[in-house]
């Protein structure tokens, strides 16, 4: 294999999970997020908190940069030097993007972030030995490292706080990385019943904690590859295909008047998060 | 009927039903129950419970007053997660994430657990027994007027129970305080409409004008109003989407949110809304006579140069308007928070009239018939007349529920002392914040998610509901009371008799709703028990036959009078905007670490307070992000890290209110600063509301400086031409395509 052919036909040899020839049956996990409609009020945020047991790490191990929020939301202001941003902020909830080939997956020494067959970036925390290389190398930077044993710190799970813990939810120690996981225990879960009923898991029947309080309902989770699925359907619409890292519709002369796209597409990892375009009026 | 025998009428107006011609059943109500359930240990299996498998319990959250249904997810006997009830028209399955926090007001490690009872300057814990008869005895050989009791916004059997227990006792002195709320508003609109609270449909209007009402955040139902909102940008019914126009002088998360975001002159809100109804006029909308006249002089040039906003703004709005019905105005607290507060809703008010929004967008909303249970909405004028009372010695014994009005009211009130005439001075509450520090006894509440309740949302979205709240689980601590026992406990010791037959709220609750069960929608069923149940188990009785107020519409031009735009206060130059965070508001729920830890989107700053300052203001003052600056009013004053931050008039500063704890719990004492200890006691001319926004301040730098500790990176909300958040104007968008 020649080089000018590795980098000609780079997304078929990047594309590397699951393998074999029929990938993702029967599930592909992904999400669309409308940025349109999202108003960054930070529910999300606080669900998934509540979900997913992560500490709360408090003033000086944030200012540190050590906040284990999987998801946040980031704020941007436009930068054309106006006087006032009237044209409001921009909002847009970051989170594990689940890339198909993710940059975190390859650097791991011990293989605990690897890829599942339903298309999910999976952290293995016993596995884990705190190397951070995933973290480094993850360009959406939305890994966090438990620099501390949160659940032995003061003030973190005190005495009745901790009867809150989800126990479906592993309450992780001290040098393990983590991120959110699509909320796994709710996927697994209905893929388990699913199972046991005979039939695959509907559409709408999972919802990630992020996107059951959303109070917009600007998040959408489903079934990639289940075409009667919202989120199929959406990006089909979009024309955002999973597998590409330059899309058909961008190269469109005048570009496209079509919403989707990917963070950070052009470096290749395949994200299965599809955000829809922030919209603003143009005739006020 | 009973076991006492008070007459029928009394016992209608015991169990809150009074007041009204409502249908009542008429037939017995049955055995009350206690309501006690026996606590069984887990080695013994039961049949409702399966290890490791959830059950869902509905309930209403109480983190705010928007009256959210919410249905909790509970295992091993623990309540792990709150999600929202899908039944619920208010907010549709969906939460807040004040909302989501609810469960850390439950498990809060800093709850009272026991009945307090100062001695010195320490508390000392004692039976609720001896409370009790405590309360009993400080009563005695006071008068009812002596009496008085401070409570938060109240509604349901609780406000019914309120209500009979100051009868009881003779006094007429409830005073509902919300540090917060739409006071003025409601009585702007109550002029403009008729009603208080209208519905406001977002979802059908074509342009939402906003006058810093900050709907998408903390403003009278938020999760409602958010999901409205996401169907008026997909565009409803074939139309375009919608367009949201935001005016204020401090950027709230609404106008982070608009289309466009005007920044107005602090006050001068009501001046560019007559502006706007001018252009319109110009623009060849037809206003009524009256109001084209009154609005006659305010044409673009004038109100351009006392608003700030561009005479071109100001035309393509009214082109907007015209082009786009129906369109939605809307009054927010930003309007309201000045001495003119009034005058400027008024004025805003009359957008919706000359538009035609009028019974459109804004409609008559639904009424639940039981005037006894109707939410008594709180305000600061109400405070304002019991801190006088207090002040002039008139009251011998406070209660206090529900708010901390030693937090949140301006240090210039002197609340504090002046509550420390009373001779005795009882707070029910969670925490021991700085209002139950300063009493005389303190009792211990339960949680939300342990206590039993109704409520009715003082903004009803669609149909009438009235809200179940039920417990989630068992109590935590074996020492904490609910508001309704302890009502139910206090009312007794007055009229026994007639409170006989309920041994507890539980049971009161029951056989209040078991006797108006055909009202409440069980005519069909027959079994009392299946009723209560089924009512239980939605966690909502949605009453499908109530009446709608009706609309007045009122041409709100008379008696219109705005002042010019204030000049600038030499010695204190700036306006002091004091913000209000969604998740943090009035500080009531500073102790939940996760809301703590809940970056606010605008500045992404934690665990802290800050001040807004423009950009520009900054440089001329030579400030930059974490310079500590004092900041003092003619009231006060106080020290704060500074943030630049362009969505805000240069003359104006911005403190979010909330934080600045003294006490209340190891997550909310010692965190940021408290604003509203430096407001001036300014007040609406026409309502007596304080007036929050017309405090003007002077900042110095003392030379200190802080890292600022925030979510966003170094580079702050530059996305250094990467393409992670763009922009899509509309005509380039296509909406209708997709999914």
């Amino acid at each position: 294999m020649s080089i000018s052919t590795l980098f000609e036909n780079y997304s078929e040899f990047r594309h590397r999970h699951p393998d074999g020839d029929v990938p993702h049956n029967p599930y592909k996990w992904a999400m669309a997020i409308d940025l349109d409609a999202c108003s960054g009020c930070n529910a999300c945020s606080v669900a998934c908190y509540a979900e997913n047991n992560l500490p709360v790490v408090g003033r000086e191990k944030f200012a540190h940069g050590q906040v284990m929020h999987w998801m946040r939301i980031e704020r941007y202001w436009d930068q054309d030097g106006r006087e006032f941003p009237d044209r409001g902020a921009r909002y847009l909830p970051m989170l594990c993007q689940q890339c198909e080939a993710a940059p975190c997956e390859t650097v791991c020494p011990v293989g605990a972030t690897n890829h599942t067959p339903d298309g999910l970036n999976s952290q293995i925390y016993n596995r884990c030995i705190g190397s951070r290389y995933c973290s480094s190398n993850c360009p959406y930077k939305v890994r966090y490292f438990n620099w501390w044993d949160y659940p032995s710190t003061d003030n973190v799970w005190p005495a009745e706080m901790n009867m809150q813990l989800n126990p479906d939810v592993t309450v992780r120690g001290k040098g393990v990385m983590e991120k959110c996981t699509f909320c796994i225990q709710r996927i697994r879960g209905a893929e388990i019943d699913a199972k046991t009923q005979g039939r695959l898991v509907r559409d709408g029947e999972i919802q990630t904690a992020c996107m059951q309080a959303c109070p917009t309902s600007a998040i959408s989770f489903g079934n990639l590859v289940d075409p009667e699925s919202k989120v199929h359907k959406q990006w089909r619409a979009q024309q955002v295909e999973l597998d590409k890292h330059e899309q058909v519709k961008d190269e469109e002369p005048g570009g496209t008047d079509l919403r989707g796209y990917r963070i950070y597409e052009w470096l290749a990892p395949y994200p299965s998060i599809m955000y829809l375009e922030r919209v603003r009026e143009s005739e006020i | 009927m009973m076991n006492s025998d008070f007459d029928r009428r009394d016992f209608l107006k015991v169990l809150g039903w009074g007041g009204t011609a409502v249908a009542l059943t008429g037939c017995g109500n049955g055995m009350v129950e206690s309501g006690k359930e026996t606590v069984v240990s887990y080695v013994e299996t039961n049949d409702y419970m399966v290890p490791s498998v959830s059950v869902y319990f509905n309930s209403t959250c109480a983190q705010c007053d928007a009256g959210c249904s919410i249905t909790g997810r509970i295992r091993e006997g623990r309540v792990l997660k709150l999600e929202g009830n899908p039944d619920s028209a208010i907010n549709r399955g969906k939460t807040c994430g004040l909302g989501q926090a609810g469960v850390q007001n439950h498990y809060n490690p800093d709850r009272i657990r026991a009945p307090l009872l100062r001695t010195g300057n320490s508390g000392e814990a004692i039976t609720w027994e001896k409370a009790y008869a405590l309360i009993d005895e400080k009563l005695k050989g006071v008068s009812g007027n002596e009496v008085a009791f401070l409570t938060g916004g109240m509604s349901g059997h609780l406000k019914v129970l309120l209500g009979n227990y100051m009868d009881s006792i003779g006094s007429k002195n409830h005073f509902a305080y919300e540090a917060i709320g739409p006071a003025v508003v409601r009585a702007a609109n109550k002029k403009s409409y008729g009603v208080e609270m209208p519905r406001f449909n977002i979802s059908k209007a074509r342009v939402v004008l906003s006058f810093g009402a900050d709907f998408l955040g903390a403003w009278v139902s938020p999760v409602n109003f958010s999901q409205q909102y996401a169907q008026f940008r997909k565009g409803a019914d074939g139309h375009k989407r919608g367009v949201l126009i935001q005016v204020e002088s401090k950027m709230t998360i609404t106008g982070a949110n608009a289309d466009r975001w005007l920044v107005v002159r602090p006050g001068t809100e009501g001046i560019l809304a007559l502006g706007i109804i001018n252009a319109l006029d110009a623009h060849g909308v037809n206003i009524p006579g009256d109001i084209a006249a009154a609005v006659k002089g305010y044409d673009k040039d004038r109100v351009s140069r006392d608003t700030g906003v561009s005479a071109e703004q100001i035309d393509k709005i009214a082109d907007i308007l015209k082009e786009r019905t129906p369109s939605l105005v809307l009054a927010g607290s930003a309007a309201e928070g000045y001495a003119h507060g009034s005058q400027n809703a008024a004025a805003i008010n009359l957008l919706n009239q000359v538009l035609g929004n009028v019974g459109k967008t804004v409609e008559a909303a639904a009424v639940v018939p039981f005037p006894q249970m109707a939410p008594a909405t709180g305000n600061t004028a109400a405070l304002k007349a019991l801190n006088d009372g207090l002040s002039a010695g008139k009251y011998k014994v406070l209660f206090s529920y529900g708010s901390n009005p030693v937090f949140t009211s301006p240090a210039a009130m002197k609340f504090k002392d002046n509550m420390a005439r009373a001779d005795f001075k009882v707070v029910f509450a969670q925490y021991l914040d700085e209002t139950a520090l300063q009493a005389d006894l303190v009792l211990p509440l339960d949680s939300a998610l342990e206590d039993w309740g109704t409520q009715i949302p003082e903004y009803m979205a669609e149909g009438a509901q009235i809200n179940i709240l039920q417990p989630l689980m068992e109590k935590l601590h074996a020492d904490t009371r609910g508001m309704g026992d302890i009502l139910l406990a206090l009312v007794k010791q007055r009229r026994a008799e007639e409170y006989k037959p309920f041994d507890d709220y539980y049971g009161y609750l029951r056989a209040a709703v078991l006797q108006n069960k055909a009202a409440l929608g069980g005519a069909h069923q027959a079994d009392n028990d299946i009723f209560w149940n089924e009512t239980l188990s939605k966690g909502i009785i949605k009453l499908d036959g109530a009446q709608h107020a009706s609309l007045s519409v009122k041409s709100g031009a008379a008696g219109l009078s705005l002042p010019e735009p204030s000049a600038i206060d030499a010695q204190y130059p700036l306006q002091l905007i004091p913000s209000v965070n969604a998740s943090l508001r009035d500080g009531r729920n500073t102790n939940q670490p996760w809301l703590q830890e809940s970056p606010d989107p605008l500045t992404t700053i934690v665990w802290d307070s800050w001040m807004e300052i423009h950009p520009k203001k900054a440089a001329e003052l030579g400030i930059v992000e974490g310079d500590i600056v004092e900041v003092t009013s003619k009231s006060g004053s106080l020290k704060v890290q500074a943030y630049i931050f362009p969505g805000i008039h240069p003359d104006a500063i911005s403190i979010p209110l909330g934080r600045g704890h003294e006490a209340m719990g190891r997550y909310a004492k010692g965190y940021g600063v408290n604003p509203f200890q430096i407001l001036d006691m300014v007040y609406d001319k026409e309502t007596g509301e304080l007036a929050m926004h017309e405090t003007r301040v002077k900042i110095s730098k003392t030379g200190e400086r802080v890292i600022v500790v925030k979510d966003e990176g170094p580079v702050g909300g530059n996305q250094e031409g990467q393409k992670i958040v763009p922009l899509m104007p509309t005509d380039k968008a296509n909406l209708s395509k997709e999914i």
